[in-house]
């Protein structure tokens, strides 16, 4: 059942598939991105190494692919928390090579997750940083992946006066609204691990283009577990349906939420949630969301990977588990 | 009697990745083969159902020796949920594909009747016989290879035969016809169901014992055996063939009896009387035929009331048979025994049927044979299935029981689940036009859209979980479109996400895709994948490609920005050899009449610089002429953008300056005035972008074409 | 629109033949001998991901196609010819990841004897796409690609020689090739561009073709290009959309349209494959373009003649994605077919 399609260097810490699952690029603990390609198109037979680039110093701890519309490109981030944005380019009939683009960072905070989006045609990268601060930065040149410009900053509170301690977060999960509709706004979701709890719990942030600023619309947390950490957040594609459906991971296993389509009168978008699941005995560190929306993949800290899914009665259940040996 | 399919069977699953998921959760082993312990684990969905797990090692500090512990990491892909393992997967890609154009022609058809009753249900009239025929091209879509043909003479022993291969997929498939599609078929559904054991019986022998194992093993056995009626296990193969109903297969044996033999006819003459009689009463046997049930032995009759006339008497044949005195004459005990233990059987005795048959569906079959042979409507039916099972409980299931099951229990939710479980999503997806056609209950069930599945009918979602499976593989997911656009409420939506997530980089697989596009009029996805061929192109130095798709896309933005560079390069590139290059492309970027977003003046702007070139080269008035031609041309074309205007003037201020004559007239010295003045305007505009020009290049642009309007003045 | 109906026994005699792999492209064999009948085949199995140059067999009776010698490439094909040249039988292939292979088969029983290629190392062509087309007599091959380069590749017994004719340096890239003399041949691209090219004149086409199409007519992408031996001067091109157009080099922007636009068009889908089709006597007049044979995106395979209604042969559920008609027996035709199968036409 299951194929091989490649293995690893020695050092290698996490990787990620491009949008159509033909590249991959995977970070290592001695600061290089490598990118892999299938030898063929139409097969998924064997990848091999076509690049190789130092982005950082230190160890990367994650890479996330650009959208494809602004070409072959990633983002990846180091361990002490610096974005390093690289692209695949040839030009002037010289071979095809990876090119630095700009990095993020600074040194009053780290940054902890990266994830890309468009919206109103223009792509933004959101940034959380380990101060508890959300970055929107917007690209100005849709041909140019070196111009950027800082949009909006703000911290995943719903009330923007409470007043907190200085904010220290272990890990950030960011999830974009995967609806792809070039010209429409988008949303993005958002959740902190973090000792400050009016920052942890997962808020869906949705631009306001009359006020020109980011705005929560809802808030993924039961009132008495607003507090809880989130390990990961995952928003599902909808192919139609009259909701839609996000996975939130906490301390206290696996939630799956529903989010309502129309807003009440505060402009607040109505959440439910359907099921709470056992999850993985602790740390969950990724959840994804197949194509259609209908299987949840995760895999966390008892070192599984579980498939979940709603039945015919809409109870959400484990439908199968794969366990790596040896 | 009727049962929540989803607390049994499968937990009611969407998709079935496991095949055994009644109780216990399935656990899968992940091998790796990597030094533990693994430090993480990444996670992520390629199209369909195929997932890819990367696994990573915990980093060795010490260098290792063996390169096994070396290996970083692992990425492996997992494909889940594809169906029968019983089936290659070129095999079932062949299936996939084949089903494609009945299941294309049905839908067509049923949109064509749902346009003409519009008021009313479209499974009246004579639906069930669209589906009838769609369910056959089906059956002959699953039949395996018809095996060689067996030596043209017959072996007198040959006793087993097999047309083709059978499948379980095949069986099952046939089973569903049966019940739900051949309303034909519905009066005489035990004669089919005992053709279709008669079929498919060799496919238990997986799992249990069975007449045809009984018979393929004394096949073999046959040849060793010397005298065959003293053999107990000839007569036990005989009754059990007998049991199910395979006359033709008896019959042959009967006559391979001893006392057929020339040498013996004369001492055995009562014996061998016996054994005829036994062979002509079941080569009589009364049966009803719903169609050309050709080739078999029995007696056929259409009408029923003529049917259970021949069968009451062919009973009091065989009742006087088992009473006549020959009996007690007949010398061969074995014969004895086993000629009557066969009139049993014919008689109707439960005990002798039920040492006959192996497994409960035999049982069942036989019951329909001997006891009920009158049996109609599914409703005893599914009584008569659960006696049987009492009667020899399974030891353990064969994939096809539980459908059996569910489809005599009349529960719709079981037969998708079965389906589903045992046979994989093309398998319900396809069956389900069977369902629908059954019944109007089952085509309720299916067609409710449940807000549990995000509002969606059981119909749609199991198109959708099919959809799936052929998106996983790279040859099939082409297909995936024609189930999706069957479906209402989401089919389009995973459509998109299909075709955004292929692969542009080469042409074939592009235009493919855009195809799909262009039949389904999904163009927002269309341009947003050539968006991306075109901006992969440009960034990997196929310039003219990139710009063909981006115009094709439409993306103004990008080819703006595309324009600005390449007017930079034309303007650079038009003295040195590499120009011939640029003539391909700017050929390209063609007329005006396409929407070239801003890059259609470059060919006018070519034709410019070339002429500009000539005037620099020292050529004559005539060439200046023409330059001068060329930006009036440009200047006055509403596409050139304005950010271009400065540098071209600038580019000609020379033809301004001519010291020979004035090159423009007053209208057209005019009119660039009028251009610099707007210029001047729209540097007011915050998002003006000043041009690399030096800092007096407007003063002196604007000087030059003053100087150039006096002169112009004059000569007028 | 729809095409003429052809009578009952007029209808050509089809034979589908799965192979189980996906078919990147089909070409007949020059004939050994009366008797035996080959093809060859580009077959790429997505199960083992290896792709393969096959030479079958054709059995009669039934017919069917048997597997007799095969080579297997590195990479998938993306372009296959076949040609004749001094009692040989030569194949060249072109792959996706930019490599040559030119293959020669020995004459007495249709096997692979030799085999000389040009790696993808050697630079002959940057991924992705490449396409190559065979002199007739089978010494030269010219390769063109999306990289934009024109390459003549000479066949040696041992070795290929190249020479870069042009480099567009991706400003153009190139899609279609085909040999009009062992001196000029013809190469097309996007926007529906020609070029006709003169080897003995490198640094670029000696002629361009790109016409002012009408409002109504989008540009598209030329897939193939056939130019007859009995008119030069005229080049074949079919394309998306469903076009297929004639440019005849005197008269230079204006092309024939047989198919596409306004004109009736059998398809309106990709055009993979364009060949003059040597069977049918045309009632035309020399001014007339010759019939020629297309198959499609959408599953058509027909014959179309300028000013008649197109004839369809073969209407598919499932995409066309090349076919050979046998120059030696013009009637009959090969076809590729997406679900990985190969289609035998003989008309009667």
């Amino acid at each position: 059942m299951a194929k091989e399609l490649l293995i690893l260097d020695n050092g290698t810490t996490c990787s990620c598939w491009n949008y159509c699952g033909a590249r991959l690029a995977a970070g290592s603990a001695d600061g290089t991105v490598s990118i892999f390609d299938f030898c063929d198109s139409a097969s998924s037979s064997s990848l091999r190494s076509s690049f190789k680039f130092k982005a950082h110093e230190g160890n990367v701890v994650k890479v996330v692919w650009v959208p494809p519309e602004y070409g072959d490109a990633v983002a990846s981030v180091s361990a002490d928390g610096v974005v390093s944005l690289w692209e695949e380019v040839a030009q002037d009939s010289q071979p095809t090579q990876w090119k630095f683009c700009k990095s993020f960072g600074s040194s009053s905070s780290k940054v902890l997750d990266v994830q890309f989006g468009t919206s109103l045609n223009s792509l933004k990268m959101v940034v959380a940083c380990s101060d508890g601060h959300v970055r929107v930065y917007e690209l100005l040149d849709p041909l140019e992946l070196r111009n950027w410009q800082l949009q909006a900053e703000f911290q995943n509170v719903i009330e923007s006066v409470s007043a907190f301690g200085k904010a220290l977060c272990f890990s950030a999960s960011i999830s974009w609204n995967p609806q792809k509709g070039g010209s429409q706004e988008s949303s993005f979701l958002i959740g902190f691990n973090s000792n400050t709890s009016e920052l942890n719990s997962s808020k869906v942030w949705e631009f306001d283009q009359a006020h020109q600023r980011w705005l929560p619309v809802a808030e993924l947390a039961l009132p008495e577990e607003k507090g809880d950490r989130v390990y990961a957040a995952a928003w599902a594609p909808n192919i139609g349906r009259p909701y839609e459906t996000i996975a939130v991971a906490t301390q206290k296993g696996l939630s799956i939420w529903h989010l309502g389509l129309n807003p009440d009168h505060n402009g607040t978008l109505p959440v439910e949630r359907v099921a709470l699941l056992p999850g993985h005995e602790g740390m969950v560190w990724q959840m994804e969301w197949d194509m259609s929306g209908m299987t949840l993949a995760t895999t966390g800290h008892d070192g599984m990977v579980r498939l979940w899914q709603s039945n015919l009665n809409g109870i959400w259940h484990q439908q199968a588990v794969m366990e790596p040996t040896a | 009697m009727s049962r929540v399919a989803s607390d049994t069977v499968g937990n009611g699953a969407l998709v079935p990745f496991s095949e055994d998921t009644k109780d216990s959760l399935a656990v899968y082993p992940l091998h790796h083969g990597l030094a533990p312990p693994i430090s993480r684990i990444a996670i992520s969905w390629a199209r369909g159902n195929s997932l890819r797990v990367s696994l990573f090692a915990t980093p060795s500090s010490e260098p290792s020796r063996t390169p096994q512990d070396q290996s970083g990491g692992k990425v492996l892909e997992v494909k889940l949920g594809v169906g029968d393992p019983e089936i290659s997967d070129s095999r079932w890609r062949q299936i996939a594909y084949g089903s494609v154009a009945p299941f294309a022609l049905l839908q067509s058809r049923r949109s064509a009747l749902s346009e003409m009753i519009k008021s009313s249900s479209p499974y009246q009239m004579d639906w069930w016989e669209n589906v009838l025929e769609y369910s056959k091209d089906i059956t002959s879509l699953l039949s395996g290879p018809k095996l060689p043909p067996g030596p043209i003479i017959e072996e007198r022993t040959d006793i087993v035969k097999k047309r083709e291969e059978p499948t379980c997929l095949k069986a099952a498939w046939e089973l569903l016809e049966i019940f739900y599609a051949d309303k034909q078929s519905q009066a005489w559904l035990p004669e089919k169901l005992v053709d279709w054991l008669a079929d498919y019986d060799s496919l238990f022998s997986s799992t249990h014992e069975t007449v045809y194992g009984k018979l393929a093993r004394f096949q073999k056995e046959l040849v060793d055996i010397q005298v065959l009626e003293d053999d107990p296990r000839y007569w036990e193969v005989m009754s059990s063939a007998l049991s199910v109903g395979w006359l033709d297969i008896v019959v042959k044996m009967l006559r391979l009896h001893g006392s057929y033999q020339l040498d013996q006819l004369s001492n055995r003459e009562l014996e061998n009387g016996l054994v005829e009689a036994v062979a002509v009463l079941i080569s009589k046997m009364p049966r009803l035929c719903h169609e050309s049930t050709n080739g078999k032995l029995g007696e056929l009759f259409k009408s029923k009331p003529d049917f259970i006339k021949a069968w009451e008497k062919w009973r009091s044949q065989i009742t006087k048979l088992d009473c006549s005195p020959f009996w007690i004459q007949c010398g061969n005990h074995h014969t004895r025994e086993g000629l009557r233990n066969l009139l049993q059987i014919m008689l109707g005795n439960t005990e002798s049927l039920c040492m006959a048959t192996c497994y409960w569906i035999e049982l069942y079959i036989s019951h329909f044979l001997y006891i009920r042979p009158f049996t109609t409507g599914i409703e005893s039916m599914y009584n008569l299935a659960q006696k049987c099972i009492q009667l020899k409980p399974p030891s353990s299931n064969h994939k096809l029981t539980g459908l059996i099951v569910g489809i005599l229990e009349e529960n719709t939710e079981v037969v998708l689940a079965e389906s589903s479980r045992e046979f994989g999503p093309w398998m319900v997806a396809h069956a389900i036009e069977l369902l629908t056609a059954g019944s109007e209950q089952a085509e309720i069930v299916l067609h409710d859209e449940r807000y549990n599945l995000g509002g969606i009918s059981m119909i749609e979602l199991h198109r959708l979980v099919y959809a799936q499976v052929l998106s996983s593989h790279a040859l099939t997911w082409q297909i995936a479109p024609i189930y999706l656009t069957s479906c209402m409420k989401q089919g389009m939506g995973l459509l998109e996400n299909l075709l955004y997530r292929q692969s542009i980089q080469h042409n074939d697989l592009l235009l493919k895709n855009i195809e799909i596009c262009r039949l389904y009029e999904l163009d927002h996805i269309s341009s947003d994948i050539m968006k991306v061929a075109g901006v992969y192109h440009w960034k990997h130095g196929h310039k003219g490609a990139g710009v063909y798709w981006l115009q094709q896309s439409k993306d103004t933005s990008r080819l703006n920005r595309i324009a600005q560079q390449l007017f930079d390069s034309v303007g650079k590139s038009i003295s040195d050899e590499s120009f011939k290059q640029w003539e391909g492309l700017i050929e390209l970027l063609g007329s005006e009449s396409k929407p070239a977003g801003g890059l259609e003046f470059l060919h006018k702007y070519r034709d410019f610089k070339r002429s500009l070139q000539q005037v620099y080269g020292g050529k004559a008035t005539d060439a200046a002429r023409q330059a001068v031609g060329s930006l009036i041309l440009l200047m006055k074309n509403p596409s050139t953008p304005q950010r271009f205007w400065l540098p071209l003037l600038y580019d000609s201020l020379k033809l301004f300056n001519w010291h020979e004559c004035p090159l423009l007239n007053v209208s057209e010295t005019n009119l660039l005035l009028n251009k610099l003045q707007e210029l001047s305007w729209a540097r007011l505009h915050p998002h003006f972008s000043e041009p690399n020009l030096p800092a007096e290049a407007l003063s002196s642009i604007r000087l030059a074409l003053a100087t150039n309007l006096g002169r112009a003045i004059l000569d007028e | 629109m729809a095409a003429t109906a052809m009578l009952e026994s007029e209808r050509p005699v089809i034979h589908r033949l799965p192979q189980h792999k996906y078919i990147d492209a089909v070409r007949w064999l020059p004939p050994l001998s009366t008797f035996d009948r080959f093809a060859v085949l580009a077959a790429f199995d997505t199960d083992s991901g290896s792709s393969s140059i096959e030479i079958h067999s054709l059995n009669p009776n039934p017919l069917s196609l048997q597997p007799h010698s095969s080579f297997s490439s590195s990479s998938r094909v993306s372009s296959l010819r076949a040609s004749q040249f001094l009692q040989k039988t030569v194949v060249a292939a072109s792959t996706a990841a930019g490599s040559l292979h030119i293959l020669f088969s020995d004459p007495a029983d249709a096997t692979f004897e030799s085999e000389v290629s040009m790696p993808e190392e050697e630079g002959l062509h940057s991924v992705p796409g490449s396409c190559v087309d065979l002199m007739d007599g089978g010494v030269e091959c010219v390769t063109v690609g999306e990289d934009g380069r024109v390459n003549l590749v000479s066949i040696g017994n041992s070795n290929l020689s190249r020479d870069r004719l042009f480099d567009s340096g991706g400003l153009v890239s190139y899609t279609a090739a085909k040999w009009a003399s062992p001196m000029e041949f013809a190469t097309g691209g996007y926007g529906f561009s020609l070029q006709w090219w003169d080897k003995r004149k490198p640094g670029g086409p000696v002629s361009q073709f790109k016409a002012n199409w009408d409002q109504k007519f989008t540009a598209g992408i030329v897939h193939s290009i056939d130019i007859h031996p009995s008119r030069k001067h005229t080049c074949l091109a079919g394309g998306s959309l469903g076009t297929v157009f004639a440019w005849d080099l005197r008269w230079q922007q204006q092309p024939i349209i047989l198919s596409g636009a306004e004109v009736q068009s059998i398809s309106e889908s990709e055009v993979w494959e364009v060949q003059y089709d040597r069977c049918i006597k045309s009632s035309a007049t020399s001014t007339r373009i010759l019939p020629a044979m297309i198959c499609s995106e959408d599953g058509i395979l027909a014959v179309i003649e300028q000013g008649e209604e197109p004839i369809e042969l073969l209407a598919e559920p499932c995409a066309i994605n090349g076919f050979d008609i046998d120059r030696h027996n013009p009637s009959d035709v090969i076809c590729s077919l997406e679900w990985e199968a190969v289609a035998i036409l003989t008309r009667r």
